[in-house]
């Protein structure tokens, strides 16, 4: 997954083409095009999934090619969609108010699968995923995430989990132990105390805070941490409530408070900015941080593929480990999941080909090409041992597929996206305003989703 | 312009009389008709509609998405017990008071007034700058306020510290920048208006001892209140309308310091799917917009005190 384009500058440009697109896109259902050839077509995110716009044509060309050597009477029709993740989900949800705009097969966000599939828009996979060997290998969380009312209707393309890079140079300056290994949150403040009190100009860690980089943030920060605290729960199955205020949560917020309470974090500007979770891709390379909570991209975006930033040096100065849970208590990793799937439509009219294509590109080589070129885990347990992808960027994505199968999956609802914005003005507030306690946060936190949900749909967890 | 009743009344019922008034009014109909079609079907016909999504269950994805229905008033009980519509209201109020009322009128004006004073050639190199700044894209107006005001950009280094002033002060930052990117239209509007104010006037004042300021409020700001009021207006429909410049510097944060009604629909429409709600919060801004259009007509009309003679007459 990537991040490069400054959200809300893609956003505010994929509004303004939103209309023009839908004019444009009447062309997906050009199935007529040649008379004796079935046309499938494709939707998938064309900026943001790939980590360059170069390596995003390489595979889907590729994909095509191979699709239509395969199977000579179709042929596939790449429909690709600009913008940010708001934007692709966007535009998917307006393609599919139409069957004549409906892609055969789209690539969708995982947390926004729930709602393709309660819309009525996909198509169950289940019979057609019984016999597949590479199924299979996929962990249960994993299988998981695109099953609703006991039907499967998206099988995964590359997960994003999280993990914990420190900067060798720094810790050793400093006199922290490498390799570090942190058992609990404790271990993690003691050793940014530590960078702050002996290399008093180098931010101790990175920690995402605030809304402007939406769920992502959310992934790529405090979700982990709850993820990993004695009470992990966001949305109470038994009550249908969402939880606003639990022992986990206020863990995860007195982290945050001690992180910036402390005046460990990063400043405003960066942790604000619109494209604030690629930032510390860059302060880590620059010896700027010494402690990230970041995704598993980070190592191969530092590789001479992709170059974003080059780095050659990285896996001499850049360490990286799971992150622990609160306490240490077991698995003792604490990670999110959210990644990108492939999903059916269920209006195609082949639907024979459209499961043929999802196929082809669960392919190990287009998988593994996909996780490199993407930065993404593969979800397939047997892919991410290939040296094809460990090599790719060591060690990085040997410790990222070591927690992927531990990954906890946002909840599928609509009203998550609520919750996690009212977590982000919390972890915000935190970041802001140094003096704001943990009890006011979870206010912060309670107030907005209370305000947005109803007071009846939220609740407290002793 | 054509002038008021009176005159267009005479000249109608002449030609109706010679020719026979259904002929003309189904010519008239027939030539009105390529607008009348263009403005229900892109405008009334897509606004209608977006007031009935306003009171359904309409989602942007989801088990709504396809099958929503009226769900009578409870979107519009919903926005009357939303604490944060009413401090987007609010904020929203702010940006368009201080931004486009305020800041615009009195930049465009202080700009028009000095420009009439300047030197040939400084008047030219400002006016170019201004106007340059005034046509820039928001999304580029944003970016360089959003560059101009964080942390190392030009504003902090001038405060001698590495202070985030963007997120310390969101309002006033992105007002400023509105200010900063719509001075330019204000300016020329009011340099046409200083214009039209008599030079026998001004100098009348001047004989009579009055000072600078002096004639400046009692003879120049009257005169041209109805230019500086259709300024205001149209200024503060160009604002109500700029949701790039916030979304792109601060998307309604950090909190909801600078969400104003457009980003608090677009956010509800696009980012949580709840695209009924967004769009009864985009229709609060029609009403807004509408209120603000009226009054911009009206003020805009021919001035009634030089064509009623004639309708009198007539």
């Amino acid at each position: 997954m990537v991040q490069y384009k400054p959200r809300h500058l893609a956003s505010s440009f994929t509004a303004l083409a939103m209309g023009v697109g839908l004019l444009g896109s009447s062309g997906i259902s050009g199935r007529a095009l040649a008379a004796d050839k079935t046309v499938i077509s494709v939707a998938y995110g064309e900026t943001y999934v790939f980590d360059t716009e170069d390596l995003t044509k390489k595979w889907w060309n590729g994909v095509k090619a191979e699709f239509e050597a395969k199977f000579p009477d179709a042929t596939l029709q790449l429909v690709p969609i600009g913008g940010g993740y708001d934007d692709i989900t966007n535009k998917l949800s307006l393609l599919y108010r139409s069957s004549r705009t409906a892609p055969d097969v789209a690539q969708i966000a995982t947390p926004v699968i729930g709602q393709f599939s309660s819309s009525g828009y996909l198509l169950p996979l289940d019979s057609y995923l019984a016999d597949e060997a590479w199924w299979k290998q996929f962990p249960k969380v994993i299988q998981g995430e695109g099953v609703f009312q006991g039907k499967t209707y998206a099988v995964n393309t590359g997960e994003n989990d999280s993990q914990l890079y420190y900067n060798m140079d720094l810790f050793k300056k400093a006199g922290l132990p490498v390799p570090w290994t942190p058992h609990n949150w404790n271990d993690i403040l003691n050793a940014a105390r530590t960078i702050k009190a002996k290399l008093p100009h180098i931010i101790p860690v990175w920690l995402n805070a605030g809304s402007s980089s939406g769920d992502n943030g959310i992934l790529q920060g405090a979700g982990n941490l709850l993820a990993g605290s004695t009470v992990p729960t966001i949305y109470d199955k038994k009550t249908q409530k969402w939880v606003v205020d639990s022992p986990g949560l206020r863990e995860v917020l007195d982290f945050y408070h001690s992180v910036y309470s402390e005046g460990m974090g990063a400043n405003l500007s960066d942790l604000f900015s619109p494209s604030a979770v690629t930032i510390p891709l860059t302060l880590i390379a620059q010896g700027k941080v010494a402690i990230t909570f970041g995704s598993n991209y980070y190592g191969g975006n530092w590789t001479k593929l992709i170059c974003s930033p080059c780095w050659a040096d990285a896996t001499k100065v850049a360490g990286v480990v799971p992150i622990p849970t609160v306490d240490g208590h077991s698995p003792d990793i604490a990670t999110t999941v959210g990644g990108w799937d492939f999903a059916v439509s269920a209006s195609t009219k082949s639907p024979h080909y459209a499961w043929e294509l999802v196929k082809l590109m669960e392919s190990d080589i287009n998988q593994i090409n996909a996780a490199n070129w993407a930065g993404f885990v593969p979800a397939n347990q047997l892919i991410v041992k290939e040296p094809a992808f460990v090599d790719f960027a060591p060690p990085y994505n040997a410790v990222s597929a070591q927690v992927l199968p531990y990954g906890v999956i946002s909840p599928a609802s609509g009203d998550y996206l609520v919750w996690s914005h009212g977590l982000q003005e919390a972890t915000g507030a935190l970041a802001q305003h140094p003096n704001t306690t943990v009890d006011a946060a979870i206010g912060v936190m309670s107030d907005y989703v209370s305000n947005q949900l109803d007071s009846s749909a939220v609740e407290t967890l002793k | 312009m054509r002038p008021e009743n009176g005159e267009r009344r005479g000249w109608w019922k002449s030609s109706a009389a010679a020719d026979g008034e259904q002929q003309l009014d189904a010519v008239g109909i027939l030539l009105l008709l390529p607008a009348t079609l263009l403005l229900v079907v892109m405008f009334i016909g897509p606004v209608g509609f977006a007031f009935y999504l306003g009171v359904t269950n309409i989602a942007l994805v989801g088990p709504t998405a396809q099958h929503f229905h009226f769900t009578g008033l409870k979107n519009l009980h919903r926005l009357v017990n939303d604490r944060l519509f009413w401090e987007s209201l609010k904020l929203t109020a702010i940006f368009l008071g201080a931004s486009a009322v305020v800041g615009v009128t009195i930049i465009g004006m202080a700009l028009a007034v000095l420009m009439q004073h300047a030197v040939t050639w400084l008047r030219t190199v400002v006016g170019a700058i201004v106007v340059v700044a005034w046509m820039l894209p928001p999304i580029t107006a944003a970016l360089l306020w959003y560059a101009f005001s964080t942390t190392g950009g030009t504003l902090s280094l001038l405060s001698g510290s590495d202070s985030d002033i963007l997120n310390d002060f969101p309002m006033t930052i992105v007002c400023l920048a509105n200010i900063w990117s719509t001075a330019g239209f204000s300016m020329l509007v009011l340099s046409s208006g200083l214009r039209t104010v008599p030079a026998e006037v001004l100098e009348a004042g001047k004989m009579e001892g009055a000072s600078r300021w002096q004639i400046f409020r009692s003879l120049t700001l009257p005169i041209m209140r109805p230019t500086i009021v259709t300024n205001v207006l149209l200024v503060t429909l160009l604002s109500l309308a700029n949701f790039s410049l916030i979304y792109i510097m601060t998307a309604g944060g950090p909190g909801n310091a600078t969400n104003i009604l457009p980003i608090y629909s677009y956010q509800q429409a696009f980012q949580f799917n709840k695209l009924a709600y967004g769009a009864l919060l985009g229709d609060v801004v029609v009403i807004i917009a509408t209120v603000f259009a009226y009054l911009y007509v009206r003020v805009s009309r021919p001035s009634r005190a030089g064509y009623r003679p004639q309708g009198k007459l007539a």
